[in-house]
């Protein structure tokens, strides 16, 4: 009992030590467990990734909750135009990231966790929106989750 | 650091009440209530009033809050065994995603079950001798300390069940690059009505404390949530027949796992498995001053013997597999089918599990 306990903390610090990296969006996350090896085709490529990010921005803009964030400090053309590149590259795409880090991007934004899970909500019905299945849906939300701790400031 | 932060949080939140009373309860449900969740991630109620799954309690808390503030929800659980039927009724408050609390009365119907042993009670105790034999020694009618708590018919145990949970460590959600568990404790306070007739089934006590640590994780690349559970008890059935047995009440560490398969944003099937004790496997029921089984001939000559071939109880591990659907953050709906196995003298007890949850 004492050993497993122990064993689970040790496997946790050693996943936190190799996973830091993920921060400087220079690669796939690595979760535990991974992302299956096809995980971006299950999306359709680039362009099934450019859809899911569209319409994850129609659904933001509709929220009331937080649509005035993006509407004061967002600028929705270059946020979509990242975002494409950023998702590809969590789910192991072979694409460079060109913008700022998750931490400097919303780092003077106060984001609550109640409005980074307004997003997420707005991620799901935006993958129902372009069929992509549940299942590959939440490859992409497993690679996006660990950004929770940088993101959310408040 | 996370005890600093609850407290300022707390203590800004009392701020905030106070300030609200004076300008009107509309800012203070604005800035208070909150059900920031993603749906489904608050879980459902268990059978105790926790958050969880069905039958064990996991580190998640209760209700739709997030960190930010607060949100409560109410549940109704059913079920429908061959010789019982389960009504679990209750409330639970989560707070800043932080701690819950949680209050649910549980009311055990045990249809036939007892009604024949009530019956040859009555019967023997007001037969006087003849065909009753020894077991009119267990009569005593209207003598309080061998009234043997069943009645001729509709026999119904009634618990009380306070509930209290604390979130220690750990992300169930958004860690998904790391093993560690979210990590809660909790403590059940369960005070069981039915004195009488836990005495006749030979349990220890009718009230008494449990606690628990539950460790939960959702592993989103397989879509999977996985929940385990310490619990630290002397319960029989959860308690609904008492705690300890005629050796004493010596607490244990029995463990629960909850396995949950997500299939859709609104929708799990899973099942879970808890180990139960055996305080009182092996015993049979105790009519006042008489063992029932030295009354077996006495319930064969009046012709009831063939309640369920024997008055030794048992006590089996529970289980169960189930469906939880979530409408939206208001509602859930979870259907089960429970496998509960021997419940004190009736073996087989197997059937469906209804629990609804409103939250609000
Ligand atoms: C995992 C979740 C999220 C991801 C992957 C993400 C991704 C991004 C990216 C790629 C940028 C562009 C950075 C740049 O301009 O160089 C950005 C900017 C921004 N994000 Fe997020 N974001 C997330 C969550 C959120 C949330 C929850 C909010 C608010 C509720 C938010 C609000 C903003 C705003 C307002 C900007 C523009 C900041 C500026 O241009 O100064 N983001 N985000």
């Amino acid at each position: 009992m004492k050993s497993t306990l122990r064993n689970i903390v040790i496997s946790g610090a050693i996943a936190l030590a190799t996973t830091n990296s993920a921060f400087a969006q220079t690669g796939q996350t690595r979760t535990l467990p991974g992302l299956d090896s096809d995980a971006l085709e299950q999306w359709g490529g680039e362009e099934g990734i450019r859809n899911w990010v569209e319409s994850l921005f129609y659904y933001i803009m509709l929220d009331n909750r937080i649509n005035h964030i993006f509407r004061e400090f967002g600028n929705i053309e270059r946020q979509i135009f990242l975002n494409t590149q950023l998702e590809q590259l969590v789910l192991g795409g072979d694409v460079e990231y060109q913008g700022a880090s998750m931490e400097a991007a919303h780092a003077d934004l106060g984001i609550t966790v109640t409005q980074f899970n307004a997003v997420v909500e707005a991620a799901y019905n935006a993958c129902e929106r372009i069929n992509v299945t549940y299942e590959a849906c939440n490859q992409l939300i497993a690679a996006l989750a660990p950004y929770e701790r940088v993101i959310v400031t408040k | 650091m996370v005890i600093k932060n609850l407290f300022s949080r707390r203590t800004a939140s009392a701020l905030l009440l106070t300030a609200a009373s004076a300008t009107g309860s509309q800012l203070a449900s604005a800035e208070l209530f909150n059900t920031g969740k993603v749906l489904a991630t608050g879980g459902v109620s268990m059978i105790d009033g926790a958050g969880g799954g069905g039958i064990t309690p996991w580190a998640t808390i209760t209700g739709y809050a997030t960190r930010d503030g607060i949100n409560g929800d109410v549940h109704y659980t059913y079920a429908n065994l061959p010789n019982y039927a389960l009504n679990s009724l209750g409330v639970a408050v989560g707070f800043w995603d932080r701690f819950e609390l949680s209050y649910t009365k549980q009311i055990l119907t045990t249809g036939s079950t007892f009604n024949t042993v009530g019956l040859v009670t009555d019967t023997t105790s007001s037969a006087g001798g003849g065909a009753a034999g020894e077991a009119t020694t267990a009569g005593g009618e209207g003598d309080e300390s061998t009234n043997p708590g069943i009645e001729p018919f509709n026999t119904t145990i009634k618990m009380d069940v306070y509930g209290a949970k604390i979130r220690v460590f750990g992300e169930a959600i958004y860690d998904s690059d790391n093993l560690i568990p979210q990590v809660a404790i909790g403590a059940f306070y369960k005070d069981n009505e039915n004195t009488d007739l836990l005495k006749t089934l030979k349990a220890n006590k009718a009230k008494d404390w449990e606690a628990y640590i539950s460790a939960t994780k959702i592993f989103f690349p397989i879509n999977t949530l996985i929940n385990i559970t310490a619990r630290y008890t002397s319960a029989n059935q959860t308690g609904l027949t008492g705690f300890g047995g005629p050796d004493g009440n010596e607490k244990e560490i029995r463990p629960e796992i909850s396995i949950a398969y997500l299939l859709r944003k609104d929708t799990a099937i899973g099942m879970e498995w808890a180990q139960h004790g055996d305080n009182l496997t092996g015993e049979s029921v105790q009519l006042g001053s008489v063992d029932a089984t030295e009354a077996g001939p006495a319930l064969q000559a009046t012709g009831l013997g063939g309640l369920s071939g024997t008055l030794t109880q048992d006590e089996s591990d529970w289980y169960d597999a189930f469906i939880a659907y979530f409408p939206s953050k208001n509602l859930s709906i979870t259907a089960a089918y429970a496998m509960l196995g021997n419940i004190t003298i009736t073996p087989e007890q197997h059937g469906f599990y209804l629990s609804l949850q409103a939250s609000f």
